[in-house]
């Protein structure tokens, strides 16, 4: 069983998933990375069918980063958004379809806004302030609901988030443990949901809280 | 046509039998096979009978394939397949021969032959093999495969409808399962039994299978692979052979190193 | 003019499909990619091999019954990566070998375990060898485990729903140190330091995490993936018969022994008692002075 959380804010746009991996009753792993950053201010959290959840991740990031190469600019939340969504609607309808549910998480330099995406496996895509995938959609979307207000702040959204992996961590009978970033407009950070006060101990990491981007601007220079 | 006036009951009758449309292209043939190693030969043997659920189709289809010089293949499962597959396994190794100028080594034929099973490891043949010869060093080897091609090499095994009778007598004769030497005998070493050992306890697993298993009988037929230097008097000399045996030098089938392949047949009973 | 330029085409290539068996390894093409394999024409050929197999193990009256059951274990410690299998393969509740080697040497540095399909699991770790030695060739360096079990699994991807079973951990080291990773015929590909595959897996985990560490000696660390097989084999009627133990270290793997996992059992029983007996004596005597 899985569980994610994605969550918007003012300037920042949260992302958060279990880190749990195996098969049927057998957890074979508890430190399982389930979000992939995709871009300097982009990321996705993935889940679903065994198999399925990595190579379609894959499949994503690779493409992103080709329209990088071509392009000289990443795509922006939106415009990935609408490709990853076309994708599994085109996969649904082939001979294999991909079973991925994910919740694409964003940051448009651009006009500084957060982007959140809730897409499931059939090709639904919901642009919401806040979402949930598995467990956690019966769970703490209603905490969610009830805390979440317009433009809230780091620390607030952090606090939202804390309550909904509390929430899961008291009602079901699965223990999770959770990963957490952080998109703003200086790019990815790592959160500790287990700190104190996460973003004074992001902010006070600066470089080693940040997510190595995996698509950095290609230098070409001069050629001939 | 007063012939046709009355016509047969079943004429009459409306075809109401639901009609199969599951494709199902398998077929159980039933009989066993057993090949047992030795230090410098092989003995592969099956027994003859084919049957279809209680009906016995023939009392004499061969089980038993010579491919070479060196190797003996024994199929059980389904006849169909099992004849398909062994045509396609000499064909193969009859390429092999023009392409090298040598007859394929029994390593090699295994892995020929686990490639060939897991080609068709969606569309499986229902086949299960056993390979017996004489390996590059001269050692006495068994082979045994699965329908879709996992293999291990073994000193001996039993396939088919009796494996699950014969096997244990085996595990006990040939590995001494279960067997403690007397005190202060040697103690047992596996595979070095010698050929006449390996022969009667070849046609004792035969004819118990017999006994009590419905699909096995009529005849048994041991191939018998020897290591070169080897004579053919090492098999027809007095006490090497259970009575009643018929013997028959196969002839060599190309450019080998001299092994000897026999072929030892035998009735069983046949009701 | 159509049937002008017709006839100037050459003629189309004559292809039997009963004949594609014909050369390559099983199912390679010239240019040693993998073919489609042989699959039969009906609408769900994995329905059809579900039907006539128990490959999936769903359905235990198919004719065609494969190789099953089995406890695989595999961790990464400072010392290496210890492997450790049983050696039974079970056709519904006959036991069809006692003997199976469950380690596959995949070359000198590589190991990988069986589970699942016997067949699928030599097979495709078989090809996996020749697809690593090519890396060799071509790059003058030896492949990363990474790079190793990403090869697999994505082979075992493209078949993914066709029937294929297999759960096997590909163990070696690299230039990152010792690195273990599972790989299972659902496209699944985990890197981790500690795993256990197969029927008696739980049984297995059941001692293995009650006594792992990563600081544990070697000859610790081989004791611990010995007791755990013999604890699975003794629960597990799918387990057993004996086991394999493998310890893999900078320079390449190396066999450590086989054990009968029932000898073993009685062995460790044996001890147990003398050292509770022992304890027993202790703590009579400490009564016995106060």
């Amino acid at each position: 069983m899985e569980c994610s959380f994605g969550l918007t804010g003012k300037d920042f746009v949260l992302l958060a998933a279990d880190t749990s991996a195996g098969r049927s009753i057998i957890q074979m792993k508890d430190d399982e990375n389930k979000i992939k950053a995709l871009g300097p201010h982009i990321a996705m959290a993935y889940g679903g069918e065994a198999g399925d959840t990595n190579n379609f991740a894959d499949f994503v990031d690779r493409n992103l980063r080709l329209y990088q190469i071509r392009n000289h600019t990443p795509l922006l939340p939106a415009a990935a958004s609408a490709w990853i969504r076309r994708s599994l609607a085109e996969s649904l309808r082939s001979r294999h379809p991909y079973s991925v549910n994910l919740m694409l998480a964003g940051f448009d330099i651009t006009d500084s806004t957060s982007h959140l995406y809730w897409i499931d496996y059939l090709g639904t895509k919901a642009i919401v302030p806040y979402a949930a995938h598995g467990l956690g959609q019966y769970l703490a979307l209603s905490t969610m609901d009830k805390w979440w207000t317009e433009g809230v702040d780091k620390r607030e959204g952090i606090e939202i988030l804390k309550k909904c992996v509390d929430e899961v961590g008291k009602r079901s009978t699965l223990k999770f443990k959770f990963n957490c970033i952080l998109i703003d407009a200086s790019g990815i950070h790592h959160i500790n949901l287990d700190s104190s006060d996460p973003i004074a101990e992001m902010e006070q990491a600066g470089k080693a809280a940040e997510v190595i981007n995996p698509n950095p601007p290609l230098d070409v220079g001069i050629t001939a | 046509m007063a012939l046709f006036d009355q016509r047969p009951a079943y004429a009459h009758e409306p075809t109401v039998a639901p009609i199969e449309h599951r494709f199902s292209p398998y077929s159980d043939n039933g009989g066993t096979i057993l090949a047992i190693a030795g230090a410098d030969f092989a003995v592969i043997a099956g027994d003859t009978r084919q049957s279809e659920g209680y009906s016995i189709q023939t009392r004499y289809a061969r089980k038993v394939w010579q491919l070479t010089d060196n190797a003996t293949l024994a199929t059980n499962g389904f006849a169909a397949d099992g004849k398909n597959f062994v045509k396609r396994v000499k064909q193969r190794l009859e390429w092999y021969e023009h392409a090298h100028h040598k007859p394929m080594g029994l390593k090699a034929i295994a892995r020929m032959i686990q490639t060939m099973l897991y080609g068709r490891r969606f569309f499986p043949y229902y086949v299960y093999n056993i390979l017996g010869g004489i390996e590059e060093d001269g050692t006495g080897a068994v082979y045994s495969f699965d329908p879709v091609g996992s293999y291990e090499r073994e000193a001996c095994r039993a396939a088919g409808a009796a494996q699950s009778l014969v096997q244990p007598f085996l595990d006990n004769q040939i590995y001494f399962k279960n067997q403690t030497p007397a005190p202060g005998a040697e103690a047992f070493v596996p595979g070095r039994l010698p050929m006449a050992t390996v022969l009667g306890l070849v046609v004792d697993s035969f004819t118990s299978a017999t006994e009590r298993h419905i699909e096995v009988g009529d005849g048994l037929e041991m191939y018998v692979v020897m290591k070169e230097g080897r004579q053919t008097t090492d098999l027809t000399d007095e006490g090497q052979l259970p009575a009643g045996m018929k013997v028959e030098e196969l002839g060599s089938m190309g450019e080998g190193r001299g092994e000897k392949t026999f072929l030892v047949s035998m009735p069983l009973k046949r009701d | 003019m159509n049937a002008v330029l017709q006839s100037l085409q050459p003629p189309a290539r004559h292809t039997n499909e009963d004949e594609e068996d014909a050369w390559g390894y099983g199912n390679l093409d010239q240019r040693g990619g993998v073919r489609g394999m042989m699959v039969p024409r009906v609408p769900d050929p994995a329905a059809f091999l579900n039907l006539h197999t128990d490959s999936i193990s769903s359905n235990p009256a198919a004719k065609i019954k494969l190789a099953h059951g089995t406890t695989t274990l595999a961790f990464r410690f400072k010392g290496g990566i210890i492997v450790a299998v049983d050696s039974r393969a079970t056709a519904g509740s006959y036991i069809a070998s006692g003997t199976v080697k469950k380690v596959i040497e995949i070359n000198p540095y590589l190991l990988g375990t069986m589970a699942g399909g016997a067949a699928d699991c030599q097979y495709w770790e078989t090809y996996l060898g020749m697809q690593c030695r090519l890396h060799e060739l071509r790059n003058k360096e030896r492949i990363s485990v990474a790079a190793a079990s990403k090869i697999l699994s994505n082979i075992v991807y493209q078949y993914k729903g066709m029937g294929l079973s297999m759960g096997t951990m590909i163990c070696g080291w690299d230039k990152t140190g010792p690195a273990l990773f599972y790989v299972d015929s659902d496209g699944s590909r985990l890197k981790g330091d500690l795993f256990s595959v197969g029927s008696g897996s739980t049984f297995a985990y059941g001692v293995l995490d009650q006594g792992y560490s990563y600081d544990l000696s070697d000859e610790e660390a081989q004791e611990l993936g010995r007791r755990s097989i013999i604890a699975a084999g003794h629960r597990d009627a799918f387990s057993g018969n004996t086991c394999n133990l493998f310890h893999v270290r900078e320079n390449g793997w190396e066999f450590i022994a086989n054990y009968d996992v029932n000898e073993l059992w009685y062995e460790y029983e044996a001890k147990k008692k003398a050292g509770a007996s022992q304890a027993q004596a202790q703590k009579d005597e400490g009564m016995a002075v106060e």
